[in-house]
């Protein structure tokens, strides 16, 4: 016979959750947002011992108060039907911050079972934790896991099915005691994990028997006493309760005291020979974290991701060209031998090989990227970038805390967007996304990668590096003008995040991430760029005469010279080139594709395509200077539709949407104006 | 004496916090409330600093740490 088991994933942010969640569902995932929130909720399911297993990934929290969204969304979820059983995943390296959540989430009464993750790390530091003394205190079962080498799994989940078996909805744990008449302080340990003091634990028995009677649907009542002490927003209004003798005034800080002091006893009999030296992240944070290195060291990572991604990915590069060659100049002989009319083989090899294909081939740099960026975040660097940029951040009104997403921009704004997410002030969220697009994502670098090696030779990597501290530069400006122009001057909100252990990233997460955004970036090539490929085509092979072997009488060229006005004053006064930017608003990418069927070259990264389009340029008078423009302008202005897409569904709102599409163009313009001029002095 | 003015190496008590109630809250979930045991691990002149509270690290702006009073240097 077939069950079907409901788990519910919960535990602190950075507590391997993800990691542990990932081991038993691979990439195999459904994405969504909880109902009516814009909280992620992951959901996968796996068979195993004839069980069919249903896991939700919980939103990270370090507790269960109703103050935000994550926390709201996970004990909704606990307290209703869905879930039959709740594993809570702890860091066994900070057990004192974790047990904490652990405690809450036994008292909302569902069966509970800890996932001790990263027993590893306790052990490298020569601590050990009595794994008998532990379940025994808490009352549920513990077990012992390591999510990045996948030992313990099994019997996690064997533990899920058999203790969800006995799960009343009510807070009992122990079994032992049977007649449960007489209740003293006594009897309350051996049924109860936590138990508060006489004076809170006799409110709770009063508030339990007012709110039987007022509403009798309340299952779990202990854990709703509690949270009218705590004075809990949503459960005071959900089952208000007129008893102002007992609900004087709020008891939360004795109930978290009290949780605090329970958790240090535990910790202190469980936790045997904490280890007093440095452990290796301390020693790595002297200097990560210096209060004058930091920031050199930061940099050199960054210029050491993106030498890699230059340099690695360029190598690699290699093998993708050759293979497109054979598939252009194939698909080309291979039509023509059968006689396919030349329009449709001018459709298929100049519009879709030559757009699509040309995108495929910087795969490799991108990848790179990615897993450089994967890298940094796994490891635990990255919250330490957010302390070192605190400063400076501090002088734009921003937290240090706004600095992560703009170091994510580096590979794909949509997701750098969201992780402003983590950001509480509105307002400083907003100021965050303005700037973020500003940070060069990887979309932008097949255009530094192919007008860089074209034009500045030898010196390529430097230019296209250049566009990334340029980016830099702008979103720092921008910030800082934005500040001061601010009527509100509100005092930016100060930097809080948890510096979790440094640890050798684990390969299946970063396996995981970087082929997400690898799918994300064939997909788009798919879809985007492969549909801009085949309208650009169009538009450069039709004009109002029908189609065309002339591109200067076709629609595109008519719509180019239409707008090149604007782009005159800044070095960009070429139709093909305009055409190619507007182009680009559906993806960055595109203006090199565009570029590819502009002007007909079949393979754009290679070096036949460069000459090709290096001649095909110069003919236009297009040199240098004009690719710098170019690729400062790209830089800027309106990184691309999903981008649009998200920040409108982050801000709801379509004039926020529309005055950040706006800023960016008028950025961009600016700043290239002012480059292409200093260039013309110069040169 | 706020939190601000501790200094790195030094374990300090928490006596008392003058925070927005939104800001108390997330501290106190994090485990950062009176009578808590903290120590300062690093510091930057006029910044943030790092400190260590019930088995982990966190970084803290010097808005938070200015308006933490802790009393007591207790030897680490």
């Amino acid at each position: 016979m077939e069950h079907s088991l409901s788990i519910g994933f919960a535990g602190n942010p950075n507590c391997g959750k993800t990691t542990l969640f990932n081991a038993y569902t691979g990439a195999n995932l459904k994405v969504a947002n909880w109902p009516g929130v814009t909280v992620e909720k992951k959901e996968g399911s796996f068979k195993f011992h004839d069980h069919l297993y249903k896991l939700v990934d919980l939103p990270g929290a370090y507790s269960l108060t109703s103050y935000t969204l994550e926390e709201q969304v996970t004990r909704q979820y606990i307290l209703g039907p869905e879930v039959d059983v709740i594993i809570d995943v702890a860091d066994a390296s900070a057990l004192e911050r974790n047990l904490y959540l652990t405690l809450q989430l036994i008292e909302l009464g569902k069966p509970v079972i800890l996932a001790l993750n990263m027993m590893d790390i306790v052990e490298k530091r020569g601590m050990e934790i009595d794994l008998h003394r532990l379940p025994e205190m808490l009352g549920i079962p513990v077990i012992p896991v390591s999510a990045r080498r996948k030992t313990g799994l099994d019997i996690l989940m064997h533990a899920a099915a058999h203790h969800a078996d006995g799960g009343s909805d009510l807070p009992l744990i122990h079994h032992h005691d049977e007649s449960g008449e007489t209740v003293t302080q006594q009897t309350r340990h051996e049924k109860l994990a936590m138990v508060y003091s006489p004076d809170i634990e006799e409110k709770i028995d009063q508030l339990s028997a007012l709110l039987r009677e007022s509403y009798p649907e309340i299952v779990n009542l202990r854990w709703h006493a509690v949270k009218l002490l705590e004075g809990d927003r949503e459960i005071r209004e959900r089952y208000p309760l007129d008893c102002p003798d007992i609900l004087d005034r709020s008891y939360e800080k004795e109930i978290i005291n009290q949780k605090y002091d329970f958790i240090e006893e535990i910790v202190s009999e469980v936790l045997v020979n904490r280890d007093r030296k440095a452990a290796v992240t301390d020693r790595a944070d002297t200097l990560l974290t210096h209060p004058v290195l930091g920031l050199p060291i930061f940099l050199l990572v960054m210029a050491l991701v993106f030498f890699l991604t230059f340099s690695v990915g360029d190598w690699l590069k290699g093998y993708f060209e050759t293979g497109l060659e054979l598939l252009s100049g194939g698909a080309r002989a291979g039509l023509a031998a059968l006689h396919v009319s030349p329009v449709a083989i001018s459709l298929l090899v100049d519009g879709i090989i030559a757009g699509v294909g040309g995108i495929l081939t910087f795969l490799p740099n991108i990848f790179i990227l990615f897993l450089a960026l994967a890298f940094l975040e796994d490891s635990g660097y990255m919250s330490r970038v957010a302390y070192v940029m605190d400063g400076i951040m501090g002088r734009l009104g921003l937290s240090g805390r706004a600095f992560i997403p703009m170091v994510l921009g580096f590979g794909c704004t949509v997701p750098a967007i969201m992780a402003t997410r983590t950001l509480e002030n509105k307002h400083d969220r907003y100021r965050t996304m303005l700037i973020t697009p500003f940070m060069s994502c990887s979309a932008r670098l097949p255009i530094y990668v192919l007008f860089s090696s074209i034009f500045f030779a030898e010196h390529a990597m430097l230019a296209a590096f250049s566009m990334y501290l340029l980016g830099l530069a702008v979103a720092v400006l921008c910030a800082f003008l934005i500040r001061l122009g601010d009527r509100k001057q509100e005092d930016p909100s100060s930097l809080l995040i948890e510096l979790p252990e440094y640890k050798s990233p684990s390969a299946r997460t970063i396996a995981i991430y970087v082929w997400e955004k690898v799918k994300d970036y064939l997909t788009k090539a798919g879809t985007t760029i492969f549909i801009a490929s085949i309208i650009m085509w169009f538009l450069l092979h039709f004009g109002p005469g029908g189609y065309s072997e002339e591109m200067s009488v076709t629609f595109g060229s008519m719509l180019g010279r239409f707008v090149v006005p604007f782009f005159q004053p800044i070095g960009l006064g070429f139709w093909q080139v305009v055409v190619a930017l507007i182009a680009g608003v559906s993806a960055k990418e595109v203006v090199v594709s565009s570029c590819a069927v502009l002007f007909g070259i079949g393979n754009i990264n290679s070096a036949a395509g460069m000459t090709a389009l290096q001649g095909s340029l110069s003919a236009l008078g297009f040199g240098a200077l004009n690719a710098y423009a170019l690729m400062t302008f790209s830089l800027l202005y309106v990184p691309c539709a999903a981008t649009l897409a998200v920040i409108h569904r982050e801000t709801e709102s379509w004039r926020r949407t529309l005055l950040t599409a706006v800023f960016q163009i008028g950025v961009a313009w600016v700043v290239t104006f002012a480059v292409y001029h200093i260039g013309l002095l110069l040169v | 004496m706020t939190l601000h003015e501790g200094e790195a190496g030094q374990s300090y008590r928490v006596s008392g916090l003058e925070l927005p109630t939104a800001l108390e809250r997330r501290l106190e979930a994090l485990g950062i409330l009176e009578g808590t045991a903290v120590t300062v691990l690093r510091k930057k002149p006029h910044g943030a600093m790092v400190i260590y509270v019930r088995g982990a690290r966190f970084a803290i702006g010097r808005r938070i740490a200015e308006n933490i009073t802790v009393s007591g240097k207790e030897v680490h």
